[in-house]
């Protein structure tokens, strides 16, 4: 896959652009495996900057960010953070699943998410200004339920936010077939499927088929593998663990594919 | 004897004319939950409930035998309206049990393809049937074999009347052809039943007899109700039918239902009752006829305590008003519902009571293990920060080899910002016995006691109030604990004193609670309702309805940015639940005995 290819949904490409023009912070949401990163990898490239990508998980330290210091034989030495190093030498740092990261450590990137554009680091006691080039993307999925997780107000009003969902019919069609190579009414079928899982989300499963397991099935379908079993296993079996749900969604994988099946 | 052998007679006309395969019958009970999906899949409204539907009796032409046997006059067949689809207890067409059950995916998929009150169902019927095998090439064997076979069984029929035979042969033919009936004027009585459609509403001729709105609901109900209303007594009417023969094509195997239905008809024409009975009337599995005069008595109960004067309900001022949602109307009720908090006054503070004890010291112990403040951990191979004691320590030691490098430290910073509202549904169905001595209510109460004394060990900022209704003019909201409140005996007692009330209006008390989580200052909000059951009041507040406002009211609270969770005992909330709040939005307890060691459970998992 080169990330060079990315179908536009809508504004988004132009109003990255128009962020990145005035030093503004990006706040992407969407569920899993819409483009979100995909859109960010694309974007750096359109623009010539580096993507400096922090996956963010519960263990996160606002060290993880900054940086620490770390000790050599002749003692003890300064570690730049991935934030920190995407501030002194400009890029784009991603901070994927932001959510995931404690509350108290995404507060650090208050002073860089506005008009001040400054990283303080306590233990060194420096000010960094950032690069002209820096820019804060955060991206987080909003389906996850957990009361006290969540971004803080505060940490979210600072962000130019763009919510992705997964593509309309056409783009996503479009995506399917240069992605995992197969004609068009193969592609078709997959986004029918994938609109009628979809209305599943929230009530019987807890997330919706992504653009990304549709590009899966796609791939074993011009592999060779019979539509059914490509759909089963790519689509149907991820996306729960409960027998009888499974049943139903291999019950409609069958009406869809029977003529080639059978 | 002569009855002994009328009645061997009428079995083997029965079985001449029964023709279905008993071996291979599909039961909807046991799909249910499929169907249901896949109803959802294919883009069916979320908030329609798929059920068993009753006979419908339609004049057509009947077989010489059908006549002989007196049957052939009431059929099952899958219909819809705009509150549900309705389908067939059990289906036995086909000699493949495969096919049985294809063919309840078959109504669904018409079902969710097709608007429910389209006019010419005839046209619409062979039209999405059409659109479906193209969508759903796994749907043509089916159909070309179902046919097949029934157009085999219709020329069975013995059909006198020239106009009718035309209008059959036109339908054969447009079916073998798979091309629209250019008649557009078929009315049910036209064409034989058949299975494979999906039929429009029953609407009534005998526009007659219908009801008054003596309108006692500050909003009247429409017209549509009013057809809804006569629907039921047509139904009614239709049980007489029952004594007389079985369906042709199928038979109902448990008629259970259509008992119940028949009792509450004769009340709601003993003219006691408003338009809302009618409500209850139509969600026959949610309010039966036992309930209400419980309610009755519940209420002489109540007037009893009263008169006793030990404890006592003291209302909060006469009561405010707030909206509710008709999905009907898509709009809301402008201050419609009122809500009444009451607080029970003269009550006895208690200390724990020693059943709950070994419990609540149990829980706590765990608690404590979660230590929730700051916590530094020392001596590690990495961290936020270099402890510079054991750095120096490290240092002076002589043979570095055999001390790891552990000398960093790092913070782990975990606090609490959240606010807990616990809103109990105390309606009249938690008055149910669980076993000979314990009814639900009692462990809703331990449940709440235990859950409180984890709460108040942990710190954490809560409230509790319960919640039952009588109509929309009479919302009892009562306060047991609000949030500035200290968790005490005197709380204890309040909870010891809780009692069934009446109905589950939970919009309402969705609502309101959701107004005093909004006031908190904390960061994050929980509303945690505890609930034995399905929405639903005397007043139309039931079923779909009821559904619908409570979806909106949680969607409120949620743009509040309050997250509602609930805890059920209702075995068969599944349905519903994950509509109303979503797939993780929620958890049903199998075992209501448990529910005091599953709520502080429940509460860590979501809130660690």
């Amino acid at each position: 896959m080169d990330s060079s290819s990315y179908f536009a949904q809508a504004n988004e490409v132009e109003l990255f652009e128009a962020a990145a023009a005035m030093k503004l912070p990006i706040l992407i949401k969407g569920p899993t495996g819409c483009g979100k990163t995909r859109f960010i990898e694309f974007m750096g490239q359109k623009l010539g900057r580096k993507v400096h990508t922090v996956v963010c998980h519960d263990d996160l330290s606002a060290a993880d960010l900054i940086g620490r210091h770390l000790i050599r034989e002749e003692g003890t030495y300064w570690q730049d953070g991935p934030l920190t190093k995407a501030v002194r030498e400009g890029g784009i740092c991603y901070l994927d699943e932001v959510i995931e990261a404690r509350k108290d450590t995404t507060v650090v990137l208050h002073s860089l998410a506005d008009y001040r554009r400054v990283l303080p680091i306590d233990r060194t006691g420096e000010l960094i200004e950032a690069h002209p080039d820096f820019m804060l993307v955060v991206s987080y999925n909003p389906g996850y339920q957990n009361v006290l997780k969540g971004m803080k107000p505060s940490t979210k009003q600072r962000f130019i936010a763009l919510s992705f969902d997964y593509p309309n019919a056409e783009i996503e069609c479009q995506i399917i077939m240069k992605e995992g190579d197969v004609n068009e009414t193969v592609a078709q079928k997959l986004v029918t499927i994938a609109h009628e899982i979809r209305r599943l989300k929230e009530s019987d499963i807890q997330e919706a088929v992504s653009t990304r397991l549709l590009i899966y099935a796609a791939k074993l379908i011009s592999q060779g593998f019979n539509p059914y079993d490509a759909c089963v296993h790519s689509i149907v079996e991820s996306l729960s663990d409960e027998e009888d749900v499974l049943e139903v969604l291999r019950t409609l994988i069958k009406l869809h594919f029977l003529d080639e099946n059978n | 004897m002569e009855e002994q052998i009328g009645k061997v007679w009428d079995r083997f006309l029965k079985k001449k004319i029964n023709k279905s395969y008993d071996d291979k019958r599909v039961f909807f009970t046991d799909k249910r939950k499929a169907l249901n999906i896949f109803y959802h899949l294919l883009g069916g409204e979320k908030g329609k409930e798929l059920q068993i539907a009753d006979k419908r009796s339609i004049k057509t032409t009947r077989s010489v035998l059908e006549r002989v046997s007196g049957s052939g006059t009431t059929f099952f067949l899958a219909w819809q309206d705009d509150k549900g689809v309705y389908l067939p207890a059990s289906l036995a067409y086909f000699d493949n049990e495969k096919l049985n059950e294809m063919h309840y995916f078959w109504l669904v998929a018409l079902a969710a393809k097709m608007p429910a009150n389209a006019p010419n169902f005839a046209q619409k019927n062979l039209q999405i049937a059409h659109e479906l095998i193209q969508t759903y090439p796994g749907f043509e064997s089916f159909y070309q074999s179902a046919i097949t076979y029934l157009i085999k069984e219709r020329l069975r029929l013995s059909i006198k009347d020239p106009e009718q035979q035309r209008h059959e042969l036109a339908f054969i033919n447009s079916l073998v052809d798979r091309e629209l009936i250019n008649v557009s004027t078929y009315t049910l009585n036209n064409i034989y039943p058949f299975p494979l459609w999906l039929y429009p509403a029953q609407t009534s001729q005998q526009a007659s007899n219908s009801f008054d709105d003596d309108a006692e609901l500050e909003n009247s109900p429409q017209k549509s109700e009013k057809t809804e209303e006569l629907k039921m007594k047509k139904r009614s009417s239709q049980m007489d039918d029952e004594k007389k023969s079985d369906g042709l094509l199928i038979f109902l195997p448990d008629s259970l239902m259509s008992i119940m239905e028949q009792v509450n008809l004769d009340r709601s024409e003993d003219d006691s009752f408003d338009e809302d009975a009618l409500y209850n009337a139509e969600d026959l599995e949610e309010i039966t006829l036992g309930k209400k005069r419980a309610n009755l008595s519940a209420r002489i109960k109540m007037d009893l305590d009263f008169a006793e004067g030990a404890a006592e309900e003291y209302p909060l001022g006469k009561g405010h008003f707030i909206n509710e949602w008709d999905y009907k109307k898509q709009d809301y009720l402008e201050n419609y519902v009122c809500i009444k908090p009451i607080i029970d006054i003269n009550i006895k503070p208690i200390a724990l009571p020693k059943r709950l004890q070994k419990m609540v010291k149990k829980i706590a112990s765990e608690l404590d293990l979660m230590q929730l403040d700051r916590i530094k951990n020392n001596k590690l191979p990495y961290g936020d920060e270099i402890n510079l004691d054991t750095w120096i320590e490290y240092l002076g030691h002589q043979d570095k080899s055999l001390h790891p490098q552990k000398f960093y430290e790092s913070v782990e910073r975990k606090c609490r910002d959240l606010a807990t509202l616990i809103l109990a549904d105390v309606s009249l169905s938690t008055e149910a016995g669980i076993t000979q001595e314990i009814r639900i209510i009692d462990m809703i109460k331990d449940g709440l006691m235990v859950f409180s004394e984890s709460l108040n060990r942990l710190q954490d900022q809560f409230a509790l109030y319960t919640f039952s209704s009588l109509k929309n003019t009479n919302v009892r909201f009562q306060i047991i604990k609000n949030f500035k409140e200290g968790y005490s005996d005197l709380i204890r007692g309040r909870i010891e004193n809780i009692k069934p009330g009446y109905y589950t209006r939970l919009g309402a008390a969705i609502r309101e609670s959701s107004k005093i989580l909004d006031k908190q200052q904390t960061a994050n909000k929980l509303l945690l309702i505890i609930s034995d059951g399905k929405p639903n009041d005397v007043d139309r507040y039931d079923g779909r309805y009821g559904i619908e406002d409570t979806k909106k009211a949680i969607e409120e609270a949620k743009r509040l940015g309050i997250t509602p969770f609930c805890v059920t005992i209702d075995l068969e909330a599944k349905d519903y639940l994950a509509y109303l709040f979503g797939r993780n939005g929620y958890v049903v307890i199998r075992d209501s005995k448990k529910l005091p060691k599953v709520l502080p459970e429940i509460y860590m998992n979501l809130t660690l």
